[in-house]
């Protein structure tokens, strides 16, 4: 990554004294319920700048970039535009305001296409007809070539990949002509290579005035992108400082507030330390033979959804991780792995037993544990208390109940125990799941998970969300357990995860796998698609 | 979780609706309050629907407090209306529980009303200790079978239950209206209705009241169902559904067969309604056996909040309501249909009720 | 039996013309139902809208006489279900199943009761239906002339308003809200859009439609109410929003099948000889229950929950956004 060199110069020298911003937040503060989300926040925003927002999870980046785009409304404070105070009761005052936000989570309806989802909203009120889509079409297209964001203004953007998706958004509040543009965790999602494109396509639009805001917590990206860097720490801003005069170290110690050691480092002596386990796997654990969830014959596999001839080993005490970019089939392949849905096509072994189109049931009894991704929906239910959580797996086996009852007693037990073992924080087991905080709520999927003796453990996208200690704690509990003899498949878009946990490393791009060295700049290149996946043969 | 009126655990993203912690005994009571509350409040609009209609509202719920708990005799009376209240009041309450919107109970107490008297008919035995707990099973399963079909057909092509078991319920009707007026027709009368039951068929009274003894039946489930929901696999794979579908099959669950189970229990309450009501109070299969007791108890297992001796307050409430509308119909000149508006009212205040306790707290 | 009187030529055409006739008043109430889906709202108050409109076209008929009126009256009388449905559906992010259930009781005791305590046991008299109107020159078309263009005004009416939903969600920025509202509500509202006003006027239509599906049912055909009148038509109509894949014309479409199969029932019972016939008049009586059971059944299995709007009946909480 080196765009820094070709950089445009912003507007106003950085760091100098900023006398009319094109935005101005000062004092701001935002309270949901008893948490303060922000306390006293300022940021500055000049035109032509990329102003990166930096800070912990938490520390209220996105928050305060919400107030901005009026999807929240200040407790109090002041925002001026252009030195002019405002007060947006919704997102659609901001963009009217000439504000466009680009969300973390992609705020599109896939089943509209794109030119849809461009004007969705836009003009609200004014006309009762829609604009003619093909000559919005060709608008949108036109202004993707300017910027280097090419995507086909037709189709339905629940057909495009993650990367694409990214472009409607930013081309959507182009479009809308939007002089502010504030893209939440931009890079999230993305592939290295990506991630590349997006810097330079961002660099492109701030030299023609745009003002770009990027909230994120990567440190090497904000010193590629950014021209000036504001940090945030519990809600208010503890420095802003031109990118150009601070190092990655400064900055992780201003998001902290004490010295740290660097995350990246972190990643790469986990990366050398991980290797601590049984140097050679064992037997064939779990074997997927040509598994398609649909059969490829078909549409090509053009989806995003599918996924197509997977073939892979998972042996005793090993890690075998699958990285990918979101989207490229990964949710697909969790289900059917869980037993959610059925493949179209291919084998599943546990072991020597055929397990293809097996029951979630029938997998857990045979010893299968399942990290499921979105937590919220497949692995927690917060109606229900935390040790309920914990045996709702088992509540019709002993020692928990049989056919006709259930020991409370045994589950009261069962959840004390777990509760202690995973250190997971509650007042009592009996508490109910709805308080826990992120950390917590997995805590509890994994102890449930892991509670018992595993053969096989799949887990999909285990730290997603969660803070660094938590991340620890789970990185942990996933090699001992492959340190303790069981066959890990972790399916991941983290690259940090990939490098500190693997034994053996597939990428998923497309649907399709490719085994991958165990290498950041390989993994990357693979994760974007580098080299097309006709030239590679299927990793057997 | 106390209020089960309330929406599923929304997936993704906490709701903070569903977020504050609901367990324990003093968020039970003030559940219970906010439901007496907005009961309270809907009889108080229905006073003014009483004003309205031009009856004294004072008098008109004097009357109908008199000709319902006002005698033994009275009491009697609403102990029957209850009887069927309960029995499936207590089916639906277990079918909500699981967010299966039963809503052809009717139905389901029909062909249970239907079958079951068919057999008590028919089947020549002469003990009534065999006959009645016989036509009692080929009650509750000719219900649970009609509630069978809403289950296979949501679990097999996910058929949405509310439109498959409302539907059937006029289907029901239309097969018992055939019935009675040519197969099973009594051949001296001119009304289309069976002959009556033999006495061998024909429910007792509880001793020192007019109450068919299914009342009891009902009373003696209300702890079965309130163990087999808190103490059972089967009832607590029923909650866990209930509050988050995807995860409980995620955990092994297999929730078709789970959605047509609940389908066929809830059935069966109903069904033993029926043919509860065909060997108690009337005596002989009718066109007109229910006048809406599946719908009617639709209301009760909301009240009551699913849970089950809720259900039973909710149904001598809510049986006493019915047979009030006799009585200001009679005394007030008022018609008894106003008493389906307080039971709507019921429904919707204490969904008003909820909203405004979850907001204060 | 004579099946000549049910399928000759010379029955078809009165056939096909009372087909539509009967296909109106569901086929209003269910394109209004799909409309009000598409923007995620579950509104199972309709079979309430409906009668609570047919009540109100049939107290301003009955005492102003103009049949217009009525038909003003009945829109105004489902929209008056409309509010209530919004206000607990929209307003207070209420669970939309429970409070359309309890709608429809509502509205079938308010109209009983309204209608016992105006007119007691005994009935009110009968008024005469809106009279047809045959369009010149297209009437007089053979055959698709008199099953199309001799029909009562409200027929013409209920087409042209058909045609405007399917028109409204393709080719309005409305519709374009609504779609995206029902899919998601989230990212609609991102972009500008408050959910709940779109969500709301979808609602609000529905009442309008439903309530209009009633008035016709009352003043265009029956020309009397009786407590509960509608029968399940609102019920029928939903299942026809599932059968039509959500989209109205598709939708308008399953109507005039259930409109035929209602109108063939009704042709069997009388040509078979009613209660005397071998085939028991009660198979027909349910024969559109059991058809609209079975078209949705099809429906569904065959497509799975592809054209669902994918937040369908999930309220839209807007604190509750992830991240």
């Amino acid at each position: 990554m080196s765009i820094g060199a070709d950089r445009p110069a912003p507007g106003h020298g950085p760091g100098t004294p900023d006398p009319a911003p094109l935005v101005a937040m000062r004092g701001i503060t935002k309270t949901f319920g008893s948490v303060t989300a922000v306390a006293g926040a300022d940021f500055d925003l000049r035109s032509g700048e990329i102003h990166a927002l930096l800070g912990e999870n938490g520390a209220g980046k996105t928050t305060l970039m919400n107030l901005l785009y009026g999807l929240e409304q200040p407790d109090g404070g002041t925002i001026l535009i252009d030195g002019d105070p405002v007060s947006f009761r919704s997102a659609h005052d901001a963009i009217e305001a000439g504000i466009g936000m680009v969300h973390q989570h992609f705020q599109l309806v896939p089943r509209l296409s794109v030119a849809e989802n461009v004007i969705l909203g836009a003009g609200e009120g004014r006309r009762v007809r829609l604009p003619d889509l093909a000559e919005v079409a060709a608008a949108i297209e036109d202004l993707g070539q300017r910027y280097g964001l090419g995507v086909s203004a037709t189709s339905l953007v629940g057909d495009l990949s993650v990367g694409e998706q990214q472009r409607v958004e930013i081309l959507r509040a182009l479009y809308r002509g939007a002089r502010i543009l504030i893209l939440d965790e931009p890079t999230a999602t993305l592939s290295p290579v990506e991630i590349d494109h997006l810097i330079e396509q961002l660099r492109a639009m701030a030299g023609t005035g745009t003002a770009i805001v990027m909230i994120t917590h990567h440190l090497d990206e904000v010193m590629t992108a950014a021209d000036r860097i504001t940090v945030l720490r519990s809600g208010a801003n503890v420095a802003t400082v031109p990118a150009a005069a601070t190092s990655p170290l400064e900055l992780a110690r201003l998001m902290v507030g004490r010295e740290v050691t660097m995350l990246s480092e972190v990643g790469e002596a986990g990366e050398a330390g991980s290797r601590t386990g049984p140097a050679s796997a064992g037997p064939a654990v779990l074997t997927l033979e040509d598994l398609s969830s649909k059969s490829a014959a078909g549409t090509g596999g053009e989806h995003p959804r599918d996924f197509f001839n997977l073939s892979l080993e998972v042996r005793a005490s090993e890690i075998v991780t699958i990285a990918g970019v979101e989207g490229n089939g990964q949710a697909e392949l969790e289900a059917v792995l869980c037993g959610l849905s059925r493949p179209a096509s291919g084998k599943i072994r546990l072991g020597s037993t055929d397990v293809t189109g097996a029951t979630p049931r029938q997998l857990l009894d045979a010893g299968v544990g399942m990290i499921p991704a979105d937590r919220y929906r497949r692995g927690l239910i917060r109606g229900l208390s935390v040790a309920e959580n914990l045996v709702y797996d088992r509540i019709d086996k002993a020692p928990y109940g049989r056919r006709l009852w259930i020991d409370p007693k045994a589950v009261a037990a069962r959840g004390a125990d777990l509760v202690s073992r995973f250190s997971i924080a509650v007042r009592t087991p009996s508490t109910s799941a709805s308080t826990l905080s992120g950390g917590n709520a997995q805590k509890v999927v994994l102890a449930r998970a892991l509670g018992t003796d595993l053969q096989l453990l799949i887990a999909a996208q285990p730290t997603r969300g969660l803070d660094v200690g938590a991340i620890e704690f789970v990185w942990n509990q996933i090699s001992e357990q492959r340190d303790s003899g069981v066959a890990v498949l972790l399916i991941t878009t983290d690259l940090n995860e990939v490098t500190a946990l693997s034994d053996r490393c597939f990428v998923i791009y497309r649907g399709q796998l490719v085994e991958t060295p165990l290498d950041r700049e390989a993994i990357g290149l693979a994760m974007g698609g580098a080299g097309s996946r006709a030239e590679r043969a299927p990793a057997r | 979780m106390t209020a089960t009126i309330e929406a599923t655990d929304s997936p993704g993203g906490p709701d903070p609706d569903s977020a504050a912690p609901v367990a324990g005994w003093s968020a039970r009571l003030s559940s219970l309050g906010l439901s007496a509350a907005a009961v309270v409040a809907a009889f108080v609009l229905g006073g003014v629907l009483l004003a309205l209609a031009g009856a004294n509202p004072f008098q008109a719920y004097a009357d109908m407090l008199s000709g319902t708990f006002g005698s033994r005799f009275n009491i009697s009376l609403v102990l029957v209306e209850t009887a069927p209240l309960l029995l499936i009041g207590l089916g639906l309450a277990v079918a909500f529980r699981a967010r299966v919107w039963n809503i052809g109970a009717e139905g389901q107490l029909l062909m249970g009303a239907l079958a079951g008297g068919a057999f008590a008919l028919y089947v020549p035995i002469g003990t009534r200790a065999v006959l009645i707990p016989a036509a009692c099973v080929v009650g509750a399963l000719a219900g649970g079978a009609w509630g069978w079909v809403v289950g296979f057909l949501r679990a097999r092509w996910s058929v949405n239950e509310v439109i498959s078991s409302l539907l059937l319920n006029y289907v029901a009707l239309r097969i018992l209206e055939y019935t009675i007026r040519k197969p099973l027709r009594d051949p001296v009368g001119f009304q289309p209705v069976s002959e009556t039951l033999p006495d061998a068929a024909r429910l007792p009274d509880i001793p020192g009241l007019k109450t068919h003894i299914g009342l009891l039946i009902g009373l003696g489930l209300i702890p079965v169902v309130a163990y087999v929901m808190r103490r059972t696999p089967f009832g607590f794979h029923t909650r866990m559904m209930g509050l988050n579908r995807d995860a409980t099959e995620a955990a092994g669950v297999r929730t078709g067969r789970l959605i047509t189970a609940v389908m066929v229990v809830s059935g069966a309450f109903a069904g033993l309604a029926g043919i509860l009501q065909v060997m108690g109070p009337e005596s002989r299969l009718t066109g007109n056996i229910s006048p809406g007791f599946g719908f009617t108890a639709i209301i009760v297992a909301l009240v009551a909040r699913t849970r089950p001796i809720g259900v039973l307050l909710a149904a001598v409430l809510i049986g006493a309501l019915t047979l009030g509308g006799d009585v200001i119909q009679r005394t007030q000149q008022v018609p008894r249909v106003l008493t389906i508006v307080i039971q709507a009212l019921f429904v919707l205040l204490i969904l008003v009720a909820d909203k405004v306790g979850r907001r204060s707290r | 039996m004579n099946w000549g009187a049910v399928f000759g030529a010379a029955a078809i055409i009165p056939l096909l013309n009372a087909s539509i006739r009967l296909a109106v008043p569901t086929g209003l109430a269910a394109v209004g139902e799909s409309l009000c889906q598409r923007a995620g709202v579950l509104n199972l108050s309709l079979e309430g809208m409906m009668l609570s409109g047919a009540y109100a076209a049939f107290l301003a008929t009955h005492y102003s006489g103009q049949p217009w009126l009525g038909v003003a009256a009945g829109i105004g009388g489902g929209m008056f279900i409309g509010v209530l449905m919004a206000l607990f559906s929209v307003a207070l992010k209420t669970e939309q199943v429970i409070n359309g259930i309890a709608l429809v009781l509502l509205a079938s005791g308010l109209t009983s009761f309204l209608h016992v305590r105006l007119f007691g046991v005994t009935a009110p008299e009968r008024f005469d239906p809106m009279a047809k109107l045959e369009i010149p020159l297209l009437g007089s078309i053979p055959g698709i002339g008199s099953v199309v263009f001799d029909q009562s005004p409200l027929v013409y009416l209920a087409v042209v308003l058909i045609v405007g939903v399917w028109w409204v969600l393709r080719y309005t920025r409305f519709g374009l809200a609504v779609r995206a509202a029902g899919d998601r509500p989230g990212a609609a509202d991102a972009a500008g859009i408050s959910v709940d006003r779109v969500r709301a006027a979808a609602i609000l239509a529905s009442g309008a439609m439903a309530g209009l599906g009633g008035a016709v049912l009352v003043v265009g055909q029956l020309g009397l109410f009786a407590q509960n009148v509608t029968a399940g038509r609102g019920w029928v109509a939903i299942a026809l929003v599932i059968f039509g894949r959500w989209s109205p014309l598709r939708v308008a479409a399953g109507a005039f099948l259930f409109g035929f199969t209602d109108a063939l029932q009704l042709r069997i019972q009388s040509a078979s000889g009613g209660i005397e016939s071998d085939i028991p008049f009660e198979f027909f009586q349910a024969l559109p229950y059991l058809v609209t059971i079975m078209v949705v059944v099809v429906a569904t299995a065959r497509a799975r929950d592809d054209a669902q709007p994918e937040s369908l009946g999930v309220p839209y909480i807007k604190g509750a956004r992830s991240s």
